[in-house]
Formats: structure tokens, sequence, C-alpha cells
């Protein structure tokens, strides 16, 4: 007799509202804002990330501390995802955490490029996609991006890789599509709709930051469509390149058209910067998703839901701690953080 | 012409006795699968809560032993069967 969906997905669902709960919860934020980093710190090392900061204690101080232990947690929690899941589960939790693949490697190439030190960009990789964290520091020691792309010839990222010219806009780009596109087909493969609509509403969201920061940066039309990437669930290929064309107010005004306007609809009137509408769109991602696995509690997607409030939770610290580290007024930290 | 062996009183109860211990069977049996397809997604679900939390271990104890009720109600229907009939 073959499992039913409730019982494919029953023991992972269960697993993570328990690890969910155990999430920071979003009251703590404002505190946070009014305490000074050795305060978070403390409160961090005494939380879910404790094995973290004492391990990593050692070795660095202050918020490299922090930071190194936010990635390592990040890192380990959804390493963990996909050794607790089985099957169908496993196979798009390994197939959506390769994102931390596709953020390493162009984290590696930016710093290569940017002439960063090892340490530097050893500072952002978050080993939770299928490189490991021993292969990441060996690249990360190569001297060029030729050479960081020669050592990654045997994954699959290689071929949006090799054709790179000079320029890392485009091999970025490449990445990105060739990313959504293969979980595009992972999601048809499966059959899995709950999982193919929350992807594809996660590309029009990337979609919009896109086409906003572009627009704003005045960029030309050709240009932007080559940065846009295909398969969204609301926005189709015409549409995208409609909007593309748009200048920035008319592109605004042309957005009414579509759902995702009630979210930005109140400050549509106020964008000087993009700040508060890529806020938005990530809250509206994060409510999106978590509303859907309440509707579909036996299916992949409270697992998304979780892996979206874990990224969102470490960004919001990294955001706090960062802020209160450069001075930067409560006002605009709080602007920047997804709760 | 009718077989006299089927008439005879002592072989009809004898065959009422018999009907009666396959029902009984039947309705333990089946509730039996019933109550084992219920738990086993409690059950799945109950062991993942415990992974995270040890403390959840008898809340779902309690919760993956509910289906086993229809196991009961079978019981009962069988016990049923089996003295009142």
């Amino acid at each position: 007799m073959g499992k039913s969906q409730a019982v494919k997905y029953a023991y992972i669902v269960a697993r993570v509202r328990g690890m969910k709960g155990k999430l920071i919860p979003k009251e703590m934020y404002p505190k946070f804002l009014n305490m000074d980093i050795p305060e978070i710190t403390r409160f961090i090392g005494e939380s879910e990330y404790k094995k973290d900061v004492d391990e990593l204690g050692k070795k660095y101080k202050g918020t490299d501390l922090f930071e190194h232990a936010l990635n390592q947690n990040l890192a380990l929690t959804y390493r963990k995802l996909i050794e607790v899941s089985q099957d169908e589960a496993n196979y798009i939790i390994t197939e959506y955490l390769r994102y931390w693949d596709i953020w390493n490697i162009k984290t590696i190439l930016r710093g290569k490029f940017s002439g960063a030190s090892d340490d530097d960009i050893l500072e952002d990789v978050v080993s939770a996609g299928q490189l490991r964290y021993r292969d990441l520091l060996e690249i990360i020691k190569i001297g060029t991006i030729e050479g960081v792309i020669a050592a990654l010839s045997k994954t699959p990222y290689y071929p949006a890789l090799s054709g790179y010219k000079g320029v890392l806009a485009d091999i970025e780009n490449n990445l990105d599509k060739m990313y959504y596109g293969s979980l595009i087909k992972a999601g048809e493969s499966s059959q899995d709709q709950f999982f193919l609509k929350f992807l594809r509403t996660e590309i029009d969201l990337k979609n919009l930051k896109i086409l906003f920061r572009m627009k704003r940066a005045g960029m030309e039309r050709e240009e932007i469509i080559k940065l846009l990437i295909p398969g969204g669930i609301e926005f189709n290929e015409t549409q995208l390149g409609k909007l593309a064309s748009l200048p920035f107010p008319e592109f605004v005004r042309a957005l009414e058209e579509f759902s995702y306007w009630k979210v930005i609809a109140d400050i549509s009137g106020e964008l000087t910067s993009l700040i508060n509408i890529e806020t938005r769109l990530d809250k509206y991602g994060l409510l999106n998703i978590t509303r859907i696995s309440y509707y579909y509690p036996l299916s992949i997607l409270p697992v998304l839901d979780y892996i979206v409030s874990k990224k969102m939770e470490v960004d919001n610290l990294r955001i706090i701690v960062r802020g209160k580290e450069t001075k930067l007024p409560e006002e605009i930290i709080k602007a920047h953080l997804v709760m | 012409m009718v077989d006299p062996s089927v008439l005879d009183p002592s072989m009809v109860a004898a065959n009422a006795k018999g009907m009666i211990a396959i029902g009984a069977g039947i309705a333990v049996g089946l509730c039996g699968i019933g109550a084992g397809m219920g738990e086993q997604a409690i059950g799945a679900a109950a062991v993942g809560a415990m992974a995270e939390d040890e403390k959840f271990f008898g809340k779902g104890l309690l919760m993956t032993v509910i289906p086993e009720s229809i196991a009961i109600f079978g019981l009962v229907v069988a016990l049923i069967l089996l003295f009142v009939f």
C-alpha cells in the first residue's frame, strides 16, 4: 500500500512545527532595538544559537562572532532538514536549498572580483546547500575568478559559469535563471502543485524587486529583460516586457492591475527609497507562505514556511546588530526588519 | 430430494455459530486495519514532535492511541456477536 500525502509529510511537518516554535518571537525584535550589542549577543548565546556561539567563541569576537554563529546555525538547521526528510520532501528541500550554493558561488566570485580577503568572504558563506563547507574553504583559497570557476567544473552549476567573459552580472543572472528553472522542473516532476504555486509567487516577487531597482536606476528595457526570471504566477513574459518598457511612474501605476498592488499601494506615493517596498514584498512573501501552510498543513508548505521564517530571523538579527554597530538610527533599522 | 443433513437442527446451529464467528473476526480485523491506518500518520507526527521536544511524549502517546477506539468498537461488536446472539 502506497503512503498517503498525510503520512508522507506528517513526520517532517511535526518536526518543523516544533522547530518553528523555537524561533525568536517577533515581539522580541523591538526589544533588541533597545539593547546594546553585548546584550543581544548574550541573549543569542543563551538561545538556540548557544552551541554555535560557544563553538565559535574561541575563534571570533564581537559582531564577527555573531555573524559566523548565525551563518553556522542557519547552515546546520537547513542541513538538518535535508537529513530528517525523506522521499519527495527531501527532493524538494534539497533542490530549494541549492539557493545557498548559488549564494555561496556569487559571494566567492564577488569577493574575488572586489579583492576581498578570504576571511571576509568566509564571513558571508552559508554552507546549507550541496557544496560542503570544507570544499568551499578550498575554493575560497583560490586566487582568481577563473580558478574558482574551474574548481566548480564538476558541479551542476558549471554550465551557468562557463561563459564568464569578465562581467559578473551575466553569470549571476545565469545562475539565478538556472536555479529557478531547475526548481520549476523539480516541482513539475514531483507534481507538487503547492510547491509550484509558492515558487511562482516567489519568482514574481523577485522579478518585482528587480523591476523596481532597475527602473529606479533608469536601465533600458533590454537590459532589464535579461535579468528577469521566467515562470512567475502573475507576471508572464509579455507582461514583464511591457512593465520593463514603461517609465518609472507609469510602471508603478501599471502594477495596479496585479494582486501585489495591495501590498505596496499605501506607500506607492513615497518612493524616494526602495527599502520600504522591498521590506513589504519580503513580508508579503513570508505572510503568504505562512498563510497557505495553514491551509495545507500536510504538504511541503510548512517546511518551506520554516525555511523562509528561519532566513528572515537570521536576516533580522544581522540587520539589528550591523545597524547598531554602525550607529544607524532606530527607525532606519526598524524599516529594514521583516516581521 | 433434499439432503437430510441440511435440515439437521444441530448442523444448522453449528453453521449459524460459524457465521457469527466469521462476522466477529471481520469486525475486529477491519477495525484493526482502520485504526492502524489512522495511527500511521499520527504516530509519525508524534515521533517528529517528540524528536524536537521530549515533553511531547505524553501528548504524543495520547494522540497516537485515539484511533485505537475504533479497534475497541470492533472488539465490542465482536463480543456482542459472540455472546448475545
